[in-house]
């Protein structure tokens, strides 16, 4: 039908009744303010991070092209084709023991990321100290991370050991700008000069230590070129090469993999909440029913009717969106003010268009989407039909309003997935959230439908209860989708949380050794053994051989031509540990072909973990080709293992035959279990390390406790991820309340008038809900359980334990919780004075 | 009406129904009140839209306790004439046939009052008079007494006392 009012007259239309207020559109303001603010933070705080990393490529590399190797430093040759492309700067960095040389509280001796560095030393950028630029550091000087001056209690102007050598504090870093190039660290930094390092003696062939040699090209220089020349010209020497562009992959990958997840995340639940601001503006349609008839008796057109309410609802919606992005403008930059010293670089404060144009587009898309139905309904259903909707509530079904949502889903998708850095991991997590809606979507009319043909109860409140379940207009989908989504989510979290716990609590302390010891002189083994006996009685040492190598090649394959290393094949990046053994090392299990005899003397062989040789695609008798110290050696695969991981002993991927590496200069590395009471730990510490002063000890209770604190924040991540889903199921819920808001008071005030009270009233609704959540908890276990299933066992690799009764009681609360909040919702109906009512319905 | 069927609390002054004083119950004791003692006929007939007919009638007996409130139901339902629609849902009969309900709902559980509110306010001439007629046999059938608001004379006249408000003040009451 054509419009007769034209779009000015619309609008005049629309504003005017605009003026009586937003009563009915509150709803749909929340959910999309809500909805477009989280989207609009996470979007630009990760915009602001990943582009700070990018931007500040050169400083958190140290240069623009970064040669890194294991074990050794670069020979002549090798650093003249350095020197050749740019101006060079070296630095060895390795985990030494920092020891106190005074008396003191606490420890004496501390796990440290010690790093030499020469006179080049920043490229780009400056170490800063607290009193001001660094400038060159003598061989006695030493600078420390604050970290390490308040584990040891240390001041600038104290000494500190390390090996043999003896420095002067000079002052405490304030900034080191490759400290997130520099990737993950066990303990806090130490920095002194590249001739310092040499003096503590702990630099030694074979010992586990890291050179780097970073340059800094001529101005308009290609970088990636440069690595590409620099790997041709030394196609075996196993360097790890990375250009400014990839100055912190792993810091980048993990804000954009984050950012993404979360984003994603905030997208489903704006989706959800969509549902919410359907029902919102379904209830605000009834509000205007009347209006929208008598318009219709007046001459307006179907056409006029879509106009004003699309513009006016618009309208609201645009405010909505407007106020979220202004919150995501703001808000990353109050965080990162309260925690940014968490992050690994602190971007500064600047606007990025990109996450509020999405932001928005996402906010604007999905409000159309579950605005035009209600619309449509409202538009098509004649004027007298209108006017007695309550007792007629005819299907409408409008093909247009169809493409048109239709169009509006598909491109929401298009935009998450396109814009997605992974679009199958888009696609998956949306594929997923998208399943799970159509499930409980199929749950509620499934509901409806089994709510009508079943034999109604004789009791009135009960009977009532059954048909608001069914009744025209009835919100059971929504009511489904809300509790629903609730209760699944409230079953995920407590599984995964449970788990969590489980897999810390089970796992580390009862097979963990107590301490790890590296860099223990290979002559020095039968001393070592004799010192730990004597003073930890009873402890059980685990020494083993101890050295890093690079994989070249596999089977006919080598890794420098391939494109993209295949998933899960995370050894091929870079070193690894690499050991040798004539027995079959513990916490490994043989599973196919043989163990080399002891005095094996043939051709190189090699003992591969079973889970590497299915990644890599090669079976016993295939070729492996690994870098060590430089020197190329080619095995032949002898036997797969299964490789216990969580026993935490040296679980080493690749073992090889003994005679392989004769001669190759190495260091030991031990593990010691201590005999229970563990009083002896520090005491043993300090002994090995006035015998040995090269050796670093890594305390397991350490580790353990980074880790707890790792998995603690990963279960707080989904937690709060999971807490804005639940959010947007309540939306769901208040939604679909303020939806049914007019048919059930017109029930309460008629129940009322036959002599209900308020509490049979609230009963027959909490009958209702009661019902919904008895159908819903058999849902939610299944659907819950398989979610945390998923998270747990496919995306972390950990166990499946999930605390039972934590879970069970999760699902009760959570009932509770969401009954609670549905029959809140539902007071304000049943005070209704019956006279008033009556004369307004 | 509303004041006298408890719907709604007077601002002043003292109400007494039945020798109830309305001034000491609450919201919910005015709905006791109510249950099985007052029946309410409304002009827009306000039948629960999700309950068939019979279903719709039951409902006050179920709330007074009655056993039999289906049969009880069933045999109004028959004596409005529509043993023919008992389960028949509103959105399916009309607007005399919904009234009908409504009458048979309200007599029902026998009550000793039944207010009318203009019960022929949203009906045609002819459904009227029928409606009437069937109103004050129900009334007799069941010895209640019937208080209609109308602003019909001749309806007014049909009944034995007749009290004129204007404005929220009685100027007139007369009895036959």
């Amino acid at each position: 039908m054509r419009p007769v009012f034209g779009w000015r007259g619309c609008w005049r239309i629309a504003w005017r009744d605009l003026h009586r207020g937003l009563r009915g559109l509150r709803l749909l303001v929340v959910c999309l303010f809500l909805g477009v603010a989280t989207l609009a933070t996470i979007s630009s705080l990760t915009t602001a991070i990943t582009g700070e990393i990018a931007s500040k490529g050169q400083s958190l590399l140290g240069g623009d092209v970064e040669i890194a190797m294991a074990q050794r430093e670069a020979n002549a040759a090798e650093k003249s084709a350095f020197r050749r492309i740019g101006q060079l700067s070296e630095t060895i960095r390795l985990r030494a023991m920092a020891q106190r040389t005074g008396s003191g509280d606490g420890p004496s001796a501390v796990l440290t990321e010690f790093k030499g560095v020469d006179h080049a030393y920043p490229l780009y950028g400056r170490l800063m100290l607290k009193s001001g630029p660094a400038g060159a550091l003598k061989p006695g000087e030493l600078v420390i991370g604050q970290a390490l001056a308040d584990r040891l209690a240390l001041r600038p102007g104290q000494s500190l050991r390390y090996g043999e050598a003896q420095f002067r504090i000079r002052d405490i870093i304030a900034d080191e700008p490759d400290r997130v190039g520099e990737g993950f660290t066990l303990g806090p930094v130490a920095i002194t000069s590249l001739e310092g390092v040499r003096r503590t003696a702990l630099v030694q062939p074979g010992s586990l230590y890291e050179s780097k040699y970073r340059i800094r090209l001529p101005r308009g220089s290609n970088a990636s070129a440069a690595v590409e020349a620099l790997k041709r010209a030394f196609p075996a020497a196993g360097f790890e090469i990375k250009d400014r562009d990839r100055a912190a992959p792993g810091t980048s990958r993990f804000f954009e993999r984050m950012g993404q997840f979360l984003s994603l995340i905030g997208l489903s639940a704006l989706a959800i909440a969509g549902i919410g601001v359907g029902n919102g503006v379904t209830s605000y349609l009834a509000i205007k029913r009347n209006g929208i008839a008598t318009l219709k008796i007046l001459g307006a057109s179907t056409s006029d009717i879509s106009r004003i309410y699309l513009m006016q609802i618009g309208m609201v919606a645009a405010l909505a969106t407007a106020c979220g992005l202004l919150v995501g403008a703001v808000l990353p930059f109050l965080l990162l003010s309260a925690v940014g010293d968490l992050l690994p670089v602190q971007p500064g404060f600047s606007l990025t268009a990109w996450p509020f144009v999405t932001s928005a587009a996402y906010g604007l898309l999905i409000a159309f989407i579950f605005i035009l139905p209600p619309l449509a309904h409202a538009r098509a259903l004649p004027a007298a039909a209108l006017f007695r909707e309550t007792v007629d509530r005819r299907r409408v079904r409008d093909r247009t309003s169809i493409i048109a949502v239709g169009l509006a889903a598909f491109a929401t998708a298009a935009l998450a997935i396109g814009t997605a850095r992974e679009p199958l991991f888009a696609a998956s997590v949306l594929g997923a959230v998208g399943a799970i809606l159509l499930i409980l979507l199929g749950i509620g009319s499934l509901v409806r439908w089994l709510a009508r043909r079943i034999k109604p109860p004789r009791a009135p409140l009960a009977r009532l209860a059954i048909a608001n379940l069914h009744r025209p207009g009835s919100q059971t989908p929504a009511l489904v989708i809300a509790l629903g989504l609730g209760l699944t989510l409230f079953v995920t979290l407590a599984a995964i949380q449970s788990s969590l716990s489980a897999e810390i609590r089970n796992t580390v302390p009862r097979t963990a050794p107590d301490q790890f010891v590296l860099d223990i002189p290979i002559a020095q083994k039968q001393q070592f053994r004799s010192l730990v006996a004597h003073e930890a009685r009873g402890a059980e040492v685990n020494i083993v051989p101890t050295l890093r190598g690079t994989i070249l090649a596999y089977g006919g394959t080598r890794v420098a031509d391939l494109e993209e290393v295949p998933k899960d094949a995370w050894f091929l990046r870079g070193e690894r540990g690499v050991t040798y053994s004539d027995t079959l090392p513990e916490g490994s299990d043989l599973v196919e072909g043989r163990w080399w005899p002891k005095d094996y003397a043939g051709p190189p062989l090699i003992s591969l973990d079973r889970e590497a040789a299915k990644v890599m695609d090669v079976r016993v008798g295939d070729t492996l080709t690994v870098s060590i110290l430089g020197r190329e050696i080619e095995a032949r695969i002898a036997s797969l293992r299964q490789v216990n991981w969580e026993t935490m002993g040296f679980n080493y991927i690749m073992v090889l035959s003994p005679n392989s590496l004769r001669g190759a200069p190495h260091s030991l590395a031990a593990t010691i279990t201590m005999k229970p009471p563990k009083k002896a730990e520090g005491q043993l510490s300090r002994a090995l390390l006035t015998a040995f002063p090269s050796i670093s000890i890594i305390a397991v209770s350490e580790v353990v406790g980074q880790v707890t604190v790792l998995l603690g924040q990963m279960a707080t991540a989904i937690v709060l991820a999971g807490s804005i889903t639940i959010l947007a199921g309540i939306a769901v819920l208040m939604g679909a309340i303020a939806a049914s808001r007019h048919a059930r008071a017109y029930d309460s005030v008629i129940l009322k008038t036959l002599g209900a009270t308020r509490w049979q009233i609230l009963g027959s609704q909490a009958v209702e809900y009661l019902l919904l959540a008895t159908i819903l908890a058999g849902v939610a276990l299944a659907l819950g359980l398989s979610a945390a299933w998923f998270v747990i066992v496919q995306i972390f690799a950990f166990h499946w334990s999930p605390d039972w009764m934590l879970v069970a009681a999760t699902l009760g609360s959570g009932a509770v919780l969401t009954l609670g909040i549905g029959l809140l919702g539902s007071i304000p109906l049943i005070s209704v004075r019956p006279a008033r009512a009556l004369r307004s319905i | 009406m509303a004041i006298l069927s408890g719907l709604e609390r007077a601002s002043a002054g003292e109400v007494r129904v039945a020798g109830i004083d309305y001034a000491l119950l609450d919201e919910d004791g005015l709905a006791r009140a109510r249950r099985g003692r007052i029946g309410i006929i409304l002009q827009s007939f306000h039948l629960l839209p999700t309950m068939s007919a019979i279903e719709n009638v039951a409902v006050p007996l179920e709330l007074a306790g009655a056993d039999d409130a289906f049969d009880r139901a069933a045999a109004e339902l028959e004596a409005v004439g529509l043993g023919h629609r008992l389960h028949h849902y509103p959105a399916q009969l009309s607007g005399g046939e919904q009234q009908r309900v409504a009458i048979a709902r309200a007599v029902a559980p026998r009550p000793e009052i039944l207010f009318a509110d203009e019960p022929t306010g949203n009906l045609d001439g002819g459904t009227s008079k029928a409606i009437i007629d069937l109103l004050f046999a129900r009334q007799a059938a069941n010895s209640a007494t019937l208080v209609i608001i109308t602003h019909d004379p001749a309806l007014a006249e049909r009944c034995n006392r007749i009290v004129e408000i204007r404005d929220g003040l009685i100027v007139a009451e007369r009895r036959r």
